[in-house]
């Protein structure tokens, strides 16, 4: 998110020597709540974690050093290499779907309507992201229920016969993208809409006169001229992905199997029902080195692809 | 929203969005302008019923009795609205109090957030100092660590500050925020520099400058940050799991989801009149902050 | 897009006007007010914001936690004043901690105690009986031999079998005060529409294929002849007994003599009890664990039972009570949940679970655990030692819903308002079959239950050579699992 804006903009600059120095120590007055906070609260835990992930521990008796011990027994455990698999397959899934749909949708919404309609679809799409993942996820595993759930209640009337949503492993992990998403594309909706708006229209007149229209005009134009937002919808909905928790939690509990299991909750269980807290600190460790991976590549790949105006 | 000027053809981006158009489709369109916009429309449409559809389900199940809630065919339309289940949950959990803590977290928080991140945006925005450029990186970075791999640390410290099992121990860690902070700082970038410089030949030092210029132009930025804080903490779930024990502690999707699982009766009205109530305040937002929120999501996200 | 050109930027609302006036005053009046108005408030909310205002927090008093809502700690406020009374000069706090299951609630006390506010006494069932031996719980032998003489009248009022589920390595660490087995319970409605009457007692597995097959065909659409949830209680592991076997290799720890010689000297059982169970090694490969397991998938599979969801469960009473179930494994204490949603008492009924080789039952029961960490253990043992007395427990346990541990009290007034018909079918499961055995529960039982529940899912949901392939998994992570440290 850093690199589209560029070097800040020059600040006001005093002639006097003295003002700058006032400024340094405002500056460091200013910073000082969030640096502190940030420290106690993130950088400190992250090296405690850091320190954890090389002990084993109960968090009742006293810590004893295993070396990479822990880190040896993640990747001979099944369950932490399905639920990273897992994890990978679901952000790609759920973003490609995330992203599709929202961007489907804000363009469909350019469309030429009335404007209460559009205010109504806006606010409809937007709605679910205000809602808790947990009261969604609640609301959804009765709905996608094998015996008396909505959802199969409604294939049933067009002849197909009850899938049990929550039980098998295939369609489990379709539920919990299926809920994920559509609690999430509202914001990369909002997004792209917002992008969409403020493409100028003279783009578009130019590119009818040349005689692109439908998709070419919309692979040539549109699609380059948000790619910026693009970048930073697809870089916020992965790092978001990574991190899901309350839908496969409370839908299926990371079942059946280990088919809805994801990192984090394999970091849950591991340190809280447990209690292998170093083993959990371990995996966390390698959960957060492999988001910074994905964000770095993702940078790296938008020099090639992201067009700045 | 202009868009309605932008496009003035109705389909020009027919098919850009169903992911499969053919030089065919493109030409019928063309043709026959009103296929497209069927199209396009049909598929609002049913977006919008799949947006609202389970949570009008939701709204209606809640409405039955309990001893109806799992009769088939699902009924959409209550005919008689039946509200015992929601007596049932003022019975079963202390609504009252659910509400005043997380009221009383989000809010502590949104304004800590409000406060913490105004000051550090604009530090980084429009203060020189050393290091500036690497300490913001840092800041964004803390954006990329799930919280999950810092709850274990995190949980200690709370212990070493004696605030276990309280609501400071949810407030206090939310304060520092990079996104917030990130927010404030394009912000306090788009404001113009006029003012600034005429207040600086005034003679006005940076605390004045800060103080009386762009305090009060960063009103409408502080909420943003402080809606969409409000709207994140309202539905935290993974850390008041952890940092809380005792009921008279736990923030509203907690309550709801024992709700669940401590159910005797085993009424799905009863939970979902649980989930509507806690939806409420998430719809007051929604009405009034709906504009705020949208325009703080896409400025923060565009820049 | 540099900083400079960013579209969707919100812009200012107001400019402010030249050198400040009066505007820019009252908002910045209203800035400081709010200010204050926050300052206010946060004072105002201290307590709440510290817990200080949570009743007992921090009291000296022993710290008893249960699992359960503000609710039910209320409703134990009768049995704390009648301890209270008998006891001045031992305050007394109960704690309610909610969780979604056992394992949830002993995860939450693990928590408090790494919060350094552990409780001084818990409420544990057999799911957490060996955890909290293991690592947390004082044994009770001390106190159970220098109050012999008050204790025999527990004693000889509960089943030997019940204790010893709370036996490890040769020391007793918990009075059980209530228990339930997996009996199977019938809609009696549903059975009468299928032309069924009550199964005898001793039933087999294949009565019970063609109980669920008559059901089914009676009711052919919006029904499940046999609903179970997935768990460590009623689940897969009744049906394991049953087969006469188990997902772990079930053995026995030497000792205990002293209790047994001393408190049940005229147990029919004798010679088979011993210092506890134990749960060494992992058996999901043995022949007959596949066979249960196949068995119950060929139930699936031929629409007759449902696939368990795991944690589940609460829709249970309302299907049931709605007739849309026909069968379920259940205990004692669902006489009053049926109850409470409206069923009769001829609208349900009860037998003992099938026979399959054996007819052995899977029972669950709990009772109070001091922890090590407790301050005062002897008062702490003064408030086990109440618990476990006849008043206290008609106090603690009014209504059927959950089975009380003295046989005395399971009797016909206690299942009077609620039914069911044949309610001696609860503790007579004891007495019929003397090796009923508790929950499998080692001290890593989070870990094993994990590795059970997930494994079961995917055994009972494929082919009859998934079963094999799920119980390879199972056998592993099984082994995975005993090698944790809880």
């Amino acid at each position: 998110m850093t690199t589209t804006s560029t070097a800040p903009r020059q600040t006001v600059k005093p002639p006097a020597a003295r003002r700058s120095f006032v400024e340094r120590w405002l500056a460091m007055i200013f910073l000082a709540p969030t640096l502190l906070g940030m420290a106690l609260f993130t950088f400190l835990p992250i090296i405690g974690s850091l320190v954890l992930a090389f002990f084993r521990w109960d968090i009742i008796s006293a810590p004893q050093f295993v070396g990479f011990a822990n880190f040896a027994s993640l990747a001979e455990d099944p369950t932490v290499r399905v639920s990273f698999l897992n994890t990978i397959v679901f952000v790609i899934v759920a973003v490609i779907l995330q992203l599709g749909i929202a961007l489907g949708l804000a363009s469909m919404l350019q469309a030429r309507m009335p404007s209460w309609l559009r205010v109504f679809l806006r606010s409809t799409f937007f709605f679910p992201l205000v809602l808790s993942a947990a009261s969604v996820s609640i609301f959804m595993r009765y709905m996608f229920n094998e015996q008396f759930g909505v959802v199969n209640w409604l294939l049933s009337l067009i002849g197909i016969p009850a899938v049990p949503w929550l039980t098998s492993p295939v369609a489990s992990a379709a539920v919990v993208v299926l809920v994920y998403v559509w609690q999430n594309f509202g914001f990369s909706f909002l997004l792209f809409l917002g992008a969409l708006t403020n493409i100028p229209k003279e783009l578009h007149e130019a590119a009818n006169l040349d005689g692109a229209t439908g998709w070419k005009q919309f692979s040539n134009v549109t699609l380059p001229l948000i790619s910026p937002t693009v970048l930073v919808a697809s870089v916020m909905a992965i790092i978001s992905a990574l991190q899901v928790f309350d839908q496969p939690y409370v839908l299926t509990n990371g079942g059946p199997g280990d088919s809805t299991r994801t990192a984090v909750m394999v970091i849950f269980e591991s340190a809280f029902q447990q209690l292998e807290f170093g083993e959990a600190s371990a995996i966390g460790l390698v959960l957060t080195v492999l988001i910074l991976a994905v964000t770095a590549l993702q940078f790296r790949l938008s020099r090639r692809f992201v067009f700045y105006q | 929203m202009s868009s309605q000027t932008l496009h003035t053809g109705t389909d020009k981006h027919s098919g850009s969005t169903t992911g499969t158009p053919t030089i065919n489709r493109r030409y019928r369109n063309r043709r026959l302008p009103a296929a497209g916009t069927v199209g396009r429309f049909t598929a609002l449409a049913v977006a919008a019923a799949l947006t609202l559809g389970p949570v009008l389900w939701t709204l209606s199940t809640s409405l039955r009795a309990p001893s109806e809630s799992f009769n088939l065919p699902p009924s959409f339309l209550p005919i008689n609205p039946d509200f015992t289940a929601y007596q049932e949950v003022f019975r079963q959990i202390n609504v009252g109090l659910l509400v005043l803590n997380s009221a009383l977290v989000t809010g502590l928080i949104a304004l800590g957030q409000m406060a913490s991140a105004t000051l550090a945006g604009y530090a980084f925005a429009r203060l020189d100092f050393r290091g500036k450029k690497a300490i913001f990186s840092l800041v964004l970075a803390t954006m990329m660590v799930p919280v999950q791999v810092t709850i274990v640390p995190v949980f200690m410290l709370i212990r070493g500050m004696g605030l276990s099992d309280t609501l400071l121990a949810l407030i206090l860690p939310a304060i520092p925020t990079a996104f917030g902070t990130f927010l404030m700082r394009q912000y306090f970038l788009g404001l113009p520099n006029d003012f600034a410089e005429a207040a600086a030949l005034d003679g006005a030092g940076p605390w004045r400058i800060f103080r009386s210029v762009y305090v009060p132009l960063a009103v409408p930025g502080m909420a943003i940050v402080g809606i969409l804080a409000f709207n994140f903490h309202w539905n935290e779930f993974f850390r008041p799991l952890i940092l809380t024990i005792s009921e008279q502690n736990f923030t509203l999707p907690l309550g709801l989801v024992t709700l669940q699982g401590n159910l005797g009766t085993g009424s799905i009205s009863v939970v979902l009149a649980g989930v509507i109530l806690s939806m409420l305040p998430a719809l007051v937002v929604f009405i009034f902050g709906q504009r705020t929120l949208r325009e703080g999501l896409t400025a923060g996200a565009s820049k | 897009m540099t900083s400079e050109k960013t579209p969707g930027q919100p812009a200012p609302l107001h400019a402010p006007r030249p050198g400040g006036g009066l505007s820019q005053l009252t908002r910045r009046s209203l800035l400081g007010l709010t200010g204050l108005a926050v300052a206010g408030a946060t004072v105002g909310a201290w307590p709440r914001l510290t817990g200080t205002d949570i009743p007992g927090r921090g009291s000296k008093g022993l710290k008893i936690a249960i699992l359960g809502t503000a609710a039910d700690a209320a409703a134990r406020q009768g049995l704390v004043k009648a301890f209270t009374a008998a006891h001045p000069d031992i305050p007394v706090q109960v704690q309610a901690i909610q969780g979604a299951d056992w394992k949830d609630f002993f995860s939450k006390i693990l928590t408090m105690v790494a919060a350094g506010t552990p409780p001084d006494i818990v409420y544990v069932a057999t799911e957490g009986a060996q955890l909290f031996a293991d690592k947390l719980a004082e044994p009770l032998d001390d106190y159970v031999r220098r109050d012999a003489a008050d204790m025999s009248d527990y004693f000889d009022d509960v089943h030997p079998s019940l204790l010893e589920a709370f036996m490890y390595q040769g020391s007793l660490y918990q009075l059980p005060l209530d228990w339930n087995a997996a009996n199977m319970y019938m809609n009696t409605t549903t059975f009468a529409q299928a032309g069924l009457d009550r199964p005898k007692d001793d039933w087999t597995q294949d009565d019970f294929s063609a109980t669920l097959r008559a059901l089914r065909k009676a009711r052919p659409a919006d029904f499940t002849p046999y609903y179970w949830t997935n768990r460590l209680f009623g689940g897969v592991v009744p049906w394991l007994y049953a087969n006469d076997t188990s997902f772990l290799t079930e053995t026995k720890a030497a000792g205990g003599d002293w209790f047994w010689d001393r408190f049940y000297p005229n147990d029919p059982a004798r010679a088979t009890r011993g210092g506890g169970y134990q749960w060494l090694a992992p058996n999901a490969e043995d022949g007959r664990v596949i066979e249960t397991f196949d068995y119950l998938r060929e139930l699936v599979a031929e629409g007759l039972g449902v696939r368990p969801e795991s944690g589940g469960g609460n829709a249970l009473v309302g299907l049931f009570g709605n007739n849309r179930i026909g069968t379920t494994p259940a205990g004692g204490y669902w006489a009053q949940g049926l109850h409470d949603a409206g069923m009769t008492a001829d609208q349900f009924d009860v037998q003992f679970f099938p026979r399959w080789r054996t007819q052995r039952h899977q029972f669950g029961a709990a009772g109070y655990a001091i922890m090590r960490t407790a301050k005062d253990k002897d008062a702490a043992w003064e408030w086990v030692k109440f618990c476990s007395s006849r008043d206290a427990m008609q106090l603690a346990i009014a209504k059927p819903n959950t089975t009380p541990t003295r046989r005395s009290m399971v009797n016909e007034s206690f299942y009077a308002a609620t039914g069911p018909k044949h309610w001696k079918v609860f503790y007579d499961t004891l007495d019929r079959f003397p090796t009923s055995g508790p929950i499998p529960a080692p001290p890593q039982q989070a870990a094993v239950e994990t590795a059970l529940m997930k494994n079961v899912s995917t055994a009972v949901s494929g082919s009859s050579a998934d079963v094999r392939a799920a119980m390879g998994t199972l056998q592993r992570d099984l082994e995975l699992a005993l090698r944790r440290n809880s």
